[in-house]
This record gives structure tokens, sequence and C-alpha cells, in this order.
């Protein structure tokens, strides 16, 4: 197997290697949480281990990751702890991999998202990227398997992507650790609010639905003025989840 | 946070919700892969029309109809060929180094310090050994199972033979990935459970965990040989005695088949009809695993861990094996009293009292059942074998464990209702514990517990009453 | 008690020990077996039956004759109707009219019972219950399309106020029940629906299924195991006193017009709700072909239908078959950019246009 040449970041004065020190499983204090979100089969948990420097299994399955499995990175002073989500198609249904997902980037309000995705299907990932977009405003989409990619000739302008996005957008492989660096720059950036990000809202929607989504998030909006995901939780209560509806009456919004 | 105005808020969305319809989901489900395709399309730059589409050349011939088959029955052959017999050489390593050389010092160092007798042999012929032996047979099979399991797993193959055989599955009311959880299964029931995390189908996960247990694992596979060489490879002429033992664990493997079909059908047709059931498969792309981290992570998530749950168990049974023994009511042993007890029900089913009492004692791995029957037997008929009293035992001679057994009076029907009663009959402690934790319920558990026993029961009862009026 | 039972298994392994016969004790295991599986025989064991025939609740009773009056105001009712309908013995059904008499739910009309306002009310919240339990079996549970009625009957009187509030917010107050059936709101509001049974469709004639009616049963099974689906567009073909004949999704239909009349069908006549005639079922797709993705049948519900969703069945994919399997199911459907496999029951719902 060639071993393709590692990123040109690792050696420019914008990364400090020396900054970063891989922590494993030792999670103590932290100072931001991050989560891993992504389908099935994308190599999140690759990304996971590159970043963390632990070996969880990796799979090619659906649903390897069932219960969070948790790891630790430190750069540049700050801690990250880093929750790996499981792998899901969707947050939209009602399964036990999609709740613990969604719940986790809903109520956990981790400080990044990273979304990993298969650079190779693109489209079929950008529907759980754009559901993640619409709960979370501080999000980094990695586009993972570019190696492989690259050998199928899917050439992709990130540029164009992470506008129409409004997210950084940060290609990598991660199983020769190409680009990962680049990410853990881009997650302290995040972090640190060096990068704001505008995340695309759904748009193709029916004009009846758009306006009842609408005036619904304006009165959410009113009376939880500092939620970024209005629009989500219009959309959860248009459909009806018993969970979010518990979690207006709690008041764990607030 | 007013909560008048929450209300207000809830019951908007309610009535918007009754405007909109039905149709909610769908149009929302489709507007986000219009953006995406809209995003898509600008940024893409080229796209090769045909992909090497290397996969789908590997798919055509792994989901043949002509080749399908057999190169899934070849490589699920292989692993456990390799698994068997691979394991047998460490075993034997391993066995000998804990048994044979920690156990002699251990002892040495015990009565150095001047511990009592009571306290040394329910300390080290009780605890240490039962654990001892655990590991000796148990982990160099999942050291070689489950990283073998892995690489096809991380290859990308197995989704493949849940492809090729959902069909049969679908007949009887499963999914296709229990083909995997299944042949896992024939690894560590433990692990198979474990396994079906897979499966996403709420009614169809019960099912592979329920039915795990209808896989011969690792445990259970030299039992059955050993058995089948002594019992029945014996009522045939000498040359023809191999293949036909072989057969004869084959055919047992086989109806553990068989029942999980049945049970799995049985399953989806009462118990579990009202549970929700949805399929789908996706079928990755192959990719050359990495081989080292997948040897790696296989023996740290799957083999240390189920090892770890199996010592756990086994060490408090060690502990009770040896109490039984030695600790005597009246003129005899604790277990001498359970085994007369037992005797009749055992007789009745075409066992004994012995074999009873070892699958319950012997409930953390079924890897200790025969060196506990053995010790039992020995306890019982007086026989001059063994290391005494509680310190189970395994004997290198195939000769000489058949002579101990035949002397605490087993025929062939014994033989044949052991092997059966080890392919139905409960779980063991590391598989029960482990369903409770996947299922986090106390009645899937219970009845993934109890089902198997009772099919034990039914299926010994009979051929043992079958067997006799053909007897005579 | 248990020591009880201890005690006899313990008598009677002993006398099998000195009496033991194998022929004997077989004898007694197959006869055990057979009085086990007679009495706890699921729906249909006696003790189910014992425990049925006794509880004849008046409460239940007074529900099926409000639902029996409710569902034939136009026929004449008489007890005898009612004895035939719902299978009560005489003493039971006039017990229970007496009651509903003295409580002002039914009024006596030339012979035949009628129900009052206040037997109206009551008879629509016990129908918004039963179709809001089989709207609930279908999206929440797994459930056979075939049991759903059975369940819900029972369900129904077992359901107070609250519950079927809870329930119908669960569900996001629907308001169609999985046969197509209005369900009332809790202030009796029903949805109108304009539609003929699909036998009274003349040749030609467009239209799209609604409603299939769950009873009587063995009619209704009938049209389950042709996998005709509600929502489906059909063009009649051929009706006349033998058989109905209709085109929908790629398929031709052949129903005799007693089971035709059991379907529900809204008649379209503006042309461009029509739908293309090239609209098939993703089972009719053949390897080496393309298509786009129509949509999903309403006969998809709950979890399943989320599923195809989410996995990219949505309007406008572009799909084609990928690999074919040795047994002729699941088939290999690549759709975005994978392969995904799919059961033909979950592909006979996914409309497709060839290219």
């Amino acid at each position: 197997m060639d071993v393709l040449p590692h990123s040109n970041c690792e050696n420019c004065d914008q990364f400090n290697t020396d900054g970063l020190k891989k922590l494993g499983i030792d999670i103590d204090d932290f100072d931001f949480v991050v989560a891993l979100a992504g389908n099935p089969n994308t190599g999140k948990s690759t990304v996971f281990n590159a970043l963390t420097g632990l070996r969880q299994h990796t799979g090619n399955w659906p649903g390897k990751t069932v219960t969070r499995a948790e790891g630790a990175f430190q750069y540049n002073d700050k801690k990250y702890k880093l929750v790996d989500l499981p792998g899901t198609y969707s947050l939209l249904s009602t399964s036990e991999d999609e709740e613990i997902a969604r719940n986790f980037i809903l109520f956990g309000k981790p400080n990044v998202t990273v979304i990993v995705v298969d650079a190779n299907r693109l489209e079929r990932n950008l529907n759980l990227v754009l559901q993640i977009l619409e709960i979370t405003n501080k999000a980094v989409l990695c586009l993972n398997l570019m190696d492989e990619a690259k050998r199928n000739k899917i050439d992709i302008n990130v540029r164009s992507l992470a506008r129409d996005l409004g997210i950084p957008v940060v290609p990598t492989s991660a199983r020769y650790k190409e680009g990962i660096p680049e990410l853990i720059q881009t997650i302290n950036d995040l972090a640190d609010g060096k990068i704001i990000c505008k995340p695309h809202k759904i748009k193709n929607i029916p004009k009846d639905i758009e306006e009842a989504v609408e005036l619904l998030s304006v009165r959410v909006k009113k009376e939880f003025p500092n939620i970024p995901n209005s629009r989500w939780i219009a959309f959860r209560l248009l459909e009806g989840d018993a969970q979010i509806i518990e979690a207006l009456e709690s008041g764990v919004f607030l | 946070m007013d909560k008048i105005t929450i209300k207000n808020i809830i019951a908007l969305a309610e009535e918007l919700r009754w405007k909109i319809g039905d149709d909610f989901h769908d149009n929302l489900a489709e507007g986000i892969y219009a953006d995406a395709a809209e995003i898509v399309e600008d940024a893409i730059i080229s796209k090769s029309n045909k992909t090497a589409r290397l996969d789908n050349k590997i798919d055509r011939i792994v989901t043949s109809r002509v080749w399908g088959f057999p190169i899934m029955f070849f490589i699920l052959g292989i692993v456990l060929w390799l698994t068997i017999q691979g394991a047998n050489y460490p075993s034997a390593m391993l066995s000998d180094f804990l048994l044979g050389d920690i156990r002699p010092v251990l002892k040495s160092l015990a009565s150095g310090v001047g511990m009592p007798w009571w306290l040394s042999g329910f300390l080290i012929n009780g605890v240490y050994l039962a654990v001892a032996w655990v590991i000796a047979v148990m982990l160099p099979p999942m050291a070689i199972f489950f990283p073998l399991f892995t690489l096809l797993e991380d290859f990308g193959y197995l989704p493949r033979v849940a492809f090729n055989l959902d069909y049969l599955f679908k007949k009887s009311g499963a999914h296709g990935k229990q083909a995997l959880t299944m042949s896992m299964g024939f690894g560590c029931n433990a692990a198979g459970v474990v396994a079906t995390r897979i499966i996403d189908s709420p009614r169809e996960r019960l099912i592979a965990i329920i039915t795990n247990n209808f896989s011969l694992c690792n445990g259970r596979w030299p039992t059955q040989i050993l058995l089948a060489t002594i019992f029945i490879g014996a009522v045939v002429p000498a040359s023809m005695s191999g293949m036909v033992s072989l057969a004869a664990v084959f055919g047992i493997a086989v109806l553990g088949i068989f029942f999980m079909f049945f049970v799995s059908w049985a399953l989806s047709k009462t118990l579990l009809k009202g549970e929700v059931s949805t399929f789908n498969l996706e079928l990755p792309p192959y990719r050359p695993p990495n081989f080292w981290q997948t040897i790696y992570t296989s023996i740290i998530d799957r083999t240390l861990i189920v090892l770890w749950r199996a010592i756990v168990f086994a060490a408090p049974a060690g502990a009770a094996i040896w109490l039984i023994s030695n600790l005597n009511i009246g003129d005899q042993s604790i277990a001498a009293w359970i085994i007369q007890y037992l005797d009749g029900f055992g007789f009745i089913i075409g066992l004994n009292g012995v074999i009873l009492l070892a699958y319950i004692v012997a409930i953390p791995a079924n890897e200790i059942v025969i060196p506990t029957i053995l010790m039992l037997t020995v306890l019982v008929t007086g026989m001059q074998a063994g290391e005494g009293a509680g310190v189970m035992f395994e004997l290198d001679s195939v000769n000489d464990t058949a002579a101990i057994l035949k002397a605490g009076g087993w025929t062939v029907l014994t033989a044949i209702n052991v092997m059966l009663f080890s392919l139905l009959h409960n779980p063991c402690s590391t598989t029960i514990y482990t369903i409770y934790k996947e299922t986090k319920s106390k009645k899937w558990t219970l009845i993934a517990t109890i089902l198997p026993i009772i099919m034990g029961l039914v299926v010994t009862f009979v051929v043992a009453q079958i067997w006799r009026i053909i007897a005579n | 008690m248990l020591i009880f039972v201890v005690i006899v298994i313990d008598y009677l392994l002993f006398m099998m020990m000195y009496s033991y016969n194998p022929v004997y004790s077989l004898l007694i295991f197959i006869v055990s077996s057979m009085i086990i599986y007679l009495f706890f025989r699921p729906n249909k064991g006696l003790t189910w039956l014992l425990l049925n025939s006794y509880k004849v609740d008046e409460k239940i009773v007074i529900e099926d004759i409000l639902k029996q009056l409710y569902h034939n105001s136009n026929n004449n009712i008489t007890t005898n109707f009612l004895v035939n309908a719902l299978g009560y013995k005489d003493a039971v059904i006039i017990s229970g009219i007496d009651k509903m008499i003295d409580s002002d739910l039914v009024y006596f009309d030339n012979d035949f019972f009628k129900l009052t306002e206040e037997g109206f009310d009551y008879a629509v919240k016990i129908v918004r219950v039963h179709r809001l339990w089989e709207r609930y079996l279908a999206e929440k549970t797994g459930f056979d399309k075939a049991e759903w009625h059975g369940i819900a009957e029972r369900k129904e009187h077992e359901t107070n106020e609250d519950e079927a509030m809870e329930l119908a917010t669960q569900l996001g107050n629907p308001i169609f029940d999985p046969h197509g059936d209005p369900i009332p709101t809790s202030t009796g509001k029903i949805a109108e629906i304009d539609s003929i049974p699909l036998s009274g469709l003349a040749i030609g004639e467009v239209g799209k299924i609604i409603n299939i009616d769950d009873n009587p049963e063995i009619i209704y099974k009938q049209i389950l195991a042709e996998n005709i689906h509600i929502g489906s567009q059909i063009k009649i073909l051929e009706n006349n006193s033998t058989r109905v004949t209709f085109y929908s999704e790629g398929e031709e239909f052949r129903l005799a017009p007693i089971v035709a009349g059991n379907i529900k069908v809204f008649i379209l006549k503006n042309q461009e709700e029509i739908q293309d005639k090239s609209i098939v079922r993703l089972t009719a797709l053949n390897p080496g072909e393309t298509a786009i993705v129509e949509g999903i049948s309403k006969e998809s519900r709950g979890d399943s239908r989320r599923r195809l969703l989410d996995l990219g069945f949505v309007r406008g994919a572009k799909v084609s078959i990928d690999l074919v399997n040795p047994f002729g199911e699941p088939t290999g459907y690549y759709i975005k950019g994978t392969t995904i496999a799919l059961r033909d029951d979950q592909a006979l719902k996914i409309l497709i246009k060839k290219d």
C-alpha cells in the first residue's frame, strides 16, 4: 500500500505540531466538546482514531458504534473531548442510533460538530449534513476518503461546497492521516470563534409547509431567543416529536 | 418561562400539523435531498461516468448463483477449521503453563505460609483452577476466530453473505444479517449477541439475540467432538469411525441451524409479532482492511472483553464446584446428594444426575462442562483418577476418558443426549449477561435463557423414550 | 404453592422411577402436551374461550351495538339483525338494549332501533378510538395488516378519553386510518370523503384508491393478497357481472365484483392529476434499465417508510439494478452512489418511471 505524502500543513507556521497531543481516553477536564457525526461507512471511526490516537474498531458496517465512544486530544493548551456518535443516514427517524446522535447534538450542545462524509457519495451524505446544519451552527465538514475519490476520478470543488454549505470544508484521507492537522486547526478556530459559520438552511420545501415552519419557528424564537435551531424545533414539532415537546415543557432549552 | 406560551406553541404546532396533512415527513425528506442535489451539482467538477466498479465485478462473483454459496461455505469452513485446529496447540501450551507450572507454585506458596487445606483448596483448586481453565480453553480460539471474522467484516464480504442468504431468513421472519450473527455465534454466543447491533430492526434483532444460542459455540465444539469420537465412532467399524463421528458433530451443528430457523419463525409469529420490523441492507464498497490494526482492535474489543466477562463468572463457579464436592452433609458431599436427587429425572431424559449437576454449576462456560462431569463421575463412583474432590480435570487419552464415562454408566444414548443437550440448553452466564446488557429487558433475557432449556428437555426426553422403545 | 408443585412433581417422578416404561412416559408426554396446547392456544385455546364466554362485559355489548347502529344508519335494525351481526346471545343483546334505552342512547322508531344524539356521539367516540388504534398499529408496531382490525376491536373498549387524546397526540392527530377511513376528531368532526366502490366505475374511468374495507375479513385478505395499495391510481379496463379488471402501476388486476365493491375509489376527472401510464412499481425494473423514483406508496408506513426516504428513495432519484440475488430477492438497487438491497415487498411500494 502506498502511503500518500503527508500534508504540508504539518510543516507550515499556522499549524503547531508540538501543540498537538493525543490524549486517548484520558478525558478529565476539557475546554471544548467536539461531536463526530456521519453516515455509516464514511471512515468516521478512522477519523476518531486519527484525532485521539485511540484504536477504536473501525468497520465497514452501519451500526458499529451503538453506544457513544469518547476520546480526547489537546491542541495549543486546549483540551478537546471528542464524542463519536453512531453512524446514521438521517436524524429524522426513530431508531435508537438516531435518537442518540440527535439528542447529543441538540441537548449535549457540543462546541463543534465534525461531520464526516464520504467524498465518493457526497449527495447521499449531504442528507445528514443538511439536517445537522439545521441544529447547530458550529460545524465543519470532513470530506473523507479523498484517496478513493481520486482513484474514482471524482473532483470536488471544496470552495464551492464550503460556500454552499456555509461551513468550513476540510478534505481528508484519515487512513493515511492526510488532512487531519487541517481538521484540528479548523476545529480549534471554530471553538475559539475565529470562524463563524452561516450554515445552509433547507430550501426546497413546499410553500405551505415552509409557511407553517416559519410561523412556528418565529414563535419558538420569541420564547427562546438564545437558541440557534428554532427551525429544527419547528420541524420536530410538526413531526410530533414527543421528546422535543417534553424538552420545551421542561425548559431544557433555556 | 411562561408555561402558557409554551402550551400555546404546542397547540399551534398541532393545528398546523392538521393543516399541512400527512405528507410533512415525505416533503421534508424530499426537500433535503433536493437541496443536496443542487449543492452537489455545484460542487462536483468532474465525475467519471463509469467509476472503476471493481466492486461490482467482485459482487457478481460472490453473489452469483453458481459461486455464491460454495465461496461462502468454503470461507466459513476455513475460518472454523483454523479456529478449532489452530487453537489446539496454544491451548495446550497455556494449559501446561497455567495448570502445570503456575498451580504447583501457588500450592507450595500456600503451604509455605501455612494456609489451611480448605482455604488453599477453595482458592487454588476451586477459584484459580476454573479461571485458568477458562483462559486456557477460551482465549486461543477467540484470538483466532475474531480477527479472521473481523478481517472479513472490514473487507466488506460479510454484507454480501447477508445479501445471499436473506431470502432464507426472511422466510423465517428474520433478517439476512442474522446469518452473520449466527456465524459469529459459532465462535462465541456472547460475541454473536453483541454483533446483533448491526441489525437495526427491533423485531429481527430480538430474534437474532434469542436464537444465537443455537449456534454451537467454541466451548461446545470440543465436547461434541470428544463424545462423537468415543461413543458414535465406536459403533461403526474402525475404518469409518473418523468419518462417522465427524458427520455426527456436523449433524448437531446443522440441527442447531434448523432450530435457529424454526425458533426464529415461531417467535416472529407469536411473541414478537408486534415489534417493529424494517429492512435495509447497504452493500458497502470493498475496502482493504488495515490488517494489523484490525487484529489489534478485534483482540481488544472482542476477545478480551468476552474473556473478561467469562473470568468474572468462572471464579465463583469454580468456588461453587469445589465447595459442593468438599462440603459434607451427613455422610455425603453436597454434590453427591444433589446427584442422587437428580438421577431419577436425569434417567428419564436419557442423562444422569452428574451431567445435570455439571450443567448447573458449569453455567459460566461450556468449556468446563466435561472437566466437571469427569470430576463428579470420579467422585460418585469412587474411581482412582483426577486429583480429588472438587478438582476438575481432563485426560489426554480419549480411551481413559471413555473408561471413566462408561464407569459412570454412560451408553450411546447418554452420549447422544449430552450432545443434544449441549446444543439445547441455557446460554452460558456470560451470554445471558450480554443478552441483558443488549436488550435491557428481563423478559427477553429470561425467554432467551428458558426457551432452549425447555427445548433441550423435550428433545432429550423424546429421544430417550424412542431409543428405549426401539432398543427393547 | 411452589412447594406444593415441587412435591407433586417429585411424587410423579418417584412413581415413574419405580414403574418406568418408555411407552407410557411418551404417551403421558404426548397427552399432556396436547392438553397444554388445547388450553393455551393463542386466541383459540380453551382458557381463552372460557375467559371470553363468561366475560360478556355489558360495556362491550353496548359499545358494539352502538357501532352497528352507527355503521348501518340506513338500514332498519332489529334485535335479530344485532344477534346475527354481533354473535351475542339474544338475552345479552336484549338486556343491553334495555340499558341503552334507560340511558337515552337509543330509541324505538317503528320497531327499529335508532341512535339518539347522545348515542350518536358515543358511537363516534368508539369509532374514533378504533381508527386511532388502527393507525397506531400501522405506524408504530410491526403487526400484520390483517391483525389491525381485531386488535383495535379489543382496544377500543379499554381506552378512555384521556388515553385516546394521548394516542391522537402521539400520532400527530391523524385524519385518516390506514384503510383510508376518516378518524373523527375529539369534537366529532369527520373529514368528508367522496368515493364510490371500484365496481361502480365505468370502463375507461380513472380513479385513485382511497379506502380498502377491512370487513369482512375474508374479502379483505383476498385484496391484501393481490398487493393492491391505497393511494394507487387505477384505470378500469373491464367491468361486468363476473369480473372487474383494472390497470394500476404497470400491472393488471382482476377481481370479482363483490371483492371490488370493498375498494372505494375517488374518480379523477382533472387531466393533470392523472398519472403517466409509464409509472410502474420498482419490482418491474429489469437489470440494465434505469428509472426515476416517483414516490413511495401510502402503503409503506411508519419506520419502514422513513427508512426508505433516508436511504434516498425520494422523488427524482435515479435508480437501477446493481445486483440480482441467487434466490430472486432481495435485489441490490444502485441509488445515489450506493447499493441498497430491498426485499420485494418494499420494492412493490416504490413507484418509478422508467427512462
